[in-house]
């Protein structure tokens, strides 16, 4: 679902923080072990509505939104599209069968899929990577082949897309998947008990209208026109009715550990939730998807054992004597030094090495700067700390020249992004002209730049990405050259993301994660709504009472009247030529205006797996972000079998160390 | 001096010297302590003497010079390694000695181009080797050492000063302020001390240099660790109150200023002194463990905890950096707990009460 939820989109600094954080509660506490089954809930009083009553009430008392239509309703002229044309996604080679052992660090909070603690990393398992939609963007193609529709049609000058359903589609406790789901999808998502303000506000304000003209045949009406307007529409799960009849004000606590059923493969036994130790989902023998055409050749293991280890280390160790079946190389000590292509497992071909390029969105890394602080406001010093950032060492140096130089906050998005930036080179003398021109001009004794005043050139760089501290101590050292000083302030990812939240911060190191979208947004992030109350007058000269705006994604503080009608203009444009040439000049401004240091981006992923998970023929798809995310791999049992034996024996096959460049990128 | 030796005091301390273990732990420890005084002048990357042009240069203790000081053609601080080179293959006379060990603690120094760790290497002269980001184990492992000592010798300073003002307030002067900072106490010291200071330092602003948080930590970790020492303090103090010896003083018409510095403090010498070490070893161990779970110095600050986190995760690729930052932490805790062992037997008051 494109649902660019405030937390998620902080999901890489989450993860981070969730390390450190229960590494910390293992040592403290000695925490683990079972805690209370809370599955069981007091029974609702006689004579509460159930959920479907609530619903109906609520569909009752908002005419406008839900509508109930015949058949005959559905326009004659609609061009239908159903995705036909696109390849199949899993391998003809795939084998059902075998239990994948995966790990997670931190046993999830919750079985809910909204509400609080709901947004964690777990969630990818029960609903992200899992669940059918209506249709999904293919991962080769960018259109959309069909999940729960069979078929959708748009009409532009109703901004309505209408979608027929599959009949055959089911959840995974039998019942059908109904136009009623999606409906309630709606009431469930702006109800006040799910405790998600983010959901409420987004279900009420980017859909205006749902219709129902059978059981199957559904529309769902968006109030503007975009190029992007069939992914609101479709990367959409529904609500299950049925399972929510005790829906209420207590919902939080009472779904708290019951496990939602799913449009998926795989879904979770109320005995396989083993609180602080596992979770196994089992595959759906009977899904209803398993022979259709995008789905059939996926989802191939038979059960995922999801056992918790609380650090990466142990997870490392764990994998390299085969407890776990993957585990993610990306990381540069990883690939070259803890499993290098000479180890015996590897050599002896037990463990397969496999690097995959992909193209999609990346995230932001980079220095965000906030611009209503001393100093950043001036642009000679944001210039000057651009050219004073050594991400070139670092890329080269700590991340081996794996990665790339970022050259604006939105690469991966093809003609969107922009053909010609580049971010600014390390350059000390560049940077010492700026800083003059700003009045920094005298080092003083430790090194660093002074103005006339006395005054230091000194900014707080505060992150949350803990592993990453290395980076930043070797950015700080690399500054100090120039006469810059950053003083690195390390906090849990939480709160350094609540402290960007509230701008309180001078620089920030992080990134928002990308979804793969087909156009970059530039709303949440530059505009001066995001930065300011009132940031503009009239006239669209400053505003001198204007107030610094909180928990907005603007970490920037932008504030550009120019650039804000650009936006606007970009937002309500549904030409896809204009929205790419507004976009190159909205990158420019930002460019020009030097409040971001683009670091770096991955164009890659890489993993070691055992010899048993076997890939598809060129091993993944062009837009996949991770080598599971797509479940086309599969677990082979006899092979596994034959490897234990093999290594038992030392018997060796030949190893395997594989790059698939096929879909890689010119940077 | 606050207390006059008495003949008592100074047939401790003989029995002190006596217990050679604990003794020669001591002087180890003083050593370890007054070597890293002066640290700069055995690990750093400044020069000890630079000779350029006929001119000498002691660039250790001053402000920072930039490369073109020196003919080189940059305006940051100097690198003196290159330095060196250069007037080696100049051979004009000019010449710079360097530290033993020539690299600062928070400097990027790869062996092989790339930011990994490296092992051991005299050549080079990274003795202990590199941590995962090339800065030298030796240099780090010093400046953290140092660090922590220095951070718990003021820990020490301050839990005493507080510990023993209130303790003896509340055994002195007792009645209602007793029984209220009892009950402070008591609440006090039932807040957990490890994530009251984790949660409180990570709400203090970085804006602060290195130093100033330093002390910042310092202070909100005596704040949660005072209580401790008020106790024993209070009992002593009771103790000491109500033998004859104070009474007389107080008839003979003495103040209470007079018979708290002059005759309860000093009797009460035996409680504070074996106390120390273990407050000591507890302040090291905390500061290790915040800086373990990272929520201690700020970086680039060097410390053992932050290295000895590095080497548990590099186990097997690296283990030259959790042996260093291990053994480190095994002799300075060995140390400080033989001293300790040596002071309260040399304290113990059954040694001299012995009938024979």
């Amino acid at each position: 679902m494109k649902v660019l939820n405030p937390e998620g989109t902080t999901m890489i600094n989450k993860v981070f923080a969730k390390l450190v954080l229960m590494g910390l509660m293992g040592l403290l506490a000695a925490c683990g072990g079972e805690t209370e089954s809370t599955t069981t809930s007091a029974p609702v009083p006689e004579g509460t509505p159930s959920g479907s009553e609530q619903a109906q009430q609520f569909y009752a008392a908002n005419p406008e939104f839900f509508s109930f239509k015949t058949p005959a309703d559905v326009p004659t002229d609609l061009v239908w599209e159903n995705g036909s044309h696109l390849p199949e996604i899993g391998s003809p080679n795939a084998k059902k069968g075998g239990v994948q052992y995966e790990a997670m660090q931190d046993y999830p909070r919750t079985l809910r899929l909204v509400g609080p603690d709901s947004n964690g990393a777990f969630r990818n398992w029960i609903l992200d990577n899992v669940a059918v939609k209506l249709a999904h963007r293919h991962p080769d193609n960018f259109d959309f082949y069909p999940g729960l529709a069979t078929e959708w049609a748009l009409s532009e000058e109703t901004r309505t897309v209408y979608m027929k359903l599959d009949p055959d589609a089911r959840w995974s406790d039998g019942e059908p998947v109904t136009a009623d789901d999606y409906f309630f999808m709606f009431f469930f998502n702006r109800s006040e008990h799910i405790v998600a303000p983010w959901y409420n506000n987004w279900y009420s304000t980017q859909y205006t209208n749902i219709s129902k003209y059978d059981d199957y045949t559904i529309s769902l009406t968006m109030p503007e026109m975009d190029p992007d307007i069939l992914y609101n529409a479709l990367e959409h799960t529904p609500s299950p009715e049925h399972f929510y009849a005790e829906f209420g004000p207590d919902y939080v606590e009472r779904y708290q550990w019951r496990f939602v059923p799913t449009t998926g493969a795989y879904y979770v036994k109320d005995e396989d939730i083993v609180k602080g130790r596992s979770v196994t989902l089992t595959r759906d023998t009977n899904w209803w998807a398993k022979d259709k055409k995008f789905w059939k050749n996926r989802y191939n293991a038979d059960q995922i054992y999801i056992s918790v280890v609380r650090d990466s280390a142990k997870m490392f160790e764990a994998f390299k004597i085969g407890d776990l079946d993957m585990f993610g190389l990306s990381l540069a000590e990883y690939w070259y030094d803890k499993l290098p292509d000479s180890d015996p497992d590897v050599q002896n071909g037990y463990i397969h090495k496999s690097v995959f390029y992909n193209q999609r969105p990346r995230p932001t890394w980079g220095l965000w700067m906030n611009t209503s602080r001393a100093l950043l406001e001036n642009q000679d010093i944001r210039l000057g700390i651009n050219y004073a950032s050594n991400w070139d060492l670092v890329i080269e140096r700590y991340f081996r020249g794996d990665f790339q130089r970022m050259r604006t906050p939105h690469d991966g998005f093809v003609e969107f992004s922009h053909p010609t930036l580049r971010a600014r080179p390390f350059d000390i003398g560049k940077a010492q002209e700026h800083f003059a021109a700003a009045g920094f001009t005298q080092r003083g004794p430790d090194g660093i730049l002074m103005n006339a005043e006395g005054q230091k050139l000194s900014f707080t760089l505060t992150s949350g990405a803990e592993p990453l501290a290395p980076v930043l101590t070797i950015l700080k050292e690399e500054a100090l050259k120039a006469g810059l000083d950053l003083r690195i302030e390390m906090l849990d990812g939480s709160a350094a993301f609540k402290k960007v939240q509230e701008k309180q911060h001078d620089i920030y190191f992080g990134a928002f994660g990308a979804f793969l979208e087909m156009y970059p947004r530039f709303w949440e992030t530059y505009h001066s709504d995001n930065a300011y109350d009132d940031a503009f007058l009239e006239d669209g000269s400053v505003n001198p009472d204007r107030q610094i705006k909180v928990q907005t994604n603007n970490l920037e503080s932008m504030a550009i009247y120019e650039l804000d009608q650009l936006i606007e203009q970009y937002d309500a444009s549904s030409d896809k030529q204009e929205m790419i040439e507004l976009g190159h000049r909205m990158m420019e401004m930002h460019h020009d205006y030097a409040s971001f240091v683009p670091a770096y981006v991955q164009s890659f992923y890489r993993v070691g797996h055992w010899r048993w998970v076997k890939f598809p023929e060129g091993f993944n798809h062009k837009h996949s972000d991770t080598s599971g995310e797509l479940f086309v791999h599969w677990i082979d049992t006899e092979l596994k079998e034959e490897t234990l034996a093999a290594r038992r024996s030392g018997q060796t096959f030949e190893p395997q160390i594989n790059v698939y460049d096929q879909f890689a990128e010119e940077l | 001096m606050l207390f006059k030796l008495n003949p008592q005091t100074t047939k401790k301390l003989r029995r002190f010297r006596e217990i050679k273990r604990g003794y020669y732990s001591f002087v180890i420890l003083m050593t370890i302590i007054v070597v890293s005084l002066f640290g700069e002048l055995l690990i750093n990357n400044r020069a000890l003497v630079v000779s350029y042009e006929g001119e000498l240069y002691f660039p250790t203790y001053t402000d920072f010079r930039p490369g073109t000081d020196f003919g080189f053609d940059y305006s940051y601080e100097t690198n003196y390694r290159d330095l060196k080179r250069r007037f080696e293959e100049e051979g004009q006379g000019n010449w710079v000695l360097l530290p033993l060990v020539p690299y600062s603690p928070n400097e990027n120094h790869s062996v092989t181009g790339i930011y990994k760790a490296d092992p051991p290497t005299a050549e080079l002269q990274h003795y202990l080797g590199t941590d995962t980001t090339s800065r030298d184990i030796l240099a780090r492992l010093f400046y953290g050492t140092r660090i922590a000592l220095f951070f718990s010798l003021g820990f020490l300073g301050a839990v005493y000063a507080i510990g023993i003002s209130v303790g003896s307030a509340m055994g002195y002067i007792g009645g209602w302020f007793d029984l209220l900072f009892q009950r402070i106490i008591e609440i006090w010291s039932n807040i957990p001390f490890l994530y009251m200071v984790i949660i409180i330092f990570s709400v203090i602003p970085a804006a602060y240099a290195i130093s100033t948080r330093i002390v910042i930590l310092l202070v909100v970790m005596v704040l949660f660790s005072w209580t401790s020492m008020t106790y024993y303090m209070r009992t002593e103090t009771y103790k000491q109150k109500a033998r004859d010896y104070v009474a007389a003083a107080r008839i003979i018409g003495a103040s209470n200023t007079r018979i708290i510095f002059h005759h309860v403090l000093p009797n009460t010498l035996a409680t504070m002194v074996t106390f120390m070490p273990f407050t000591i070893v507890s302040a090291i161990t905390a500061v290790t463990a915040l800086d373990f779970l990272g929520f201690g110095l700020p970086p680039p600050t060097p410390s053992l905890g932050e290295l000895l986190k590095q080497g548990t995760e590099n186990l097997r690729t690296a283990p030259w950096i959790v042996i260093s930052a291990f053994t480190t932490l095994v002799v300075l805790l060995t140390l400080v707990t033989f001293i300790g062992e040596a002071v309260r037997e040399s304290f113990d008051p059954k040694k001299f009460t012995v009938y024979k």
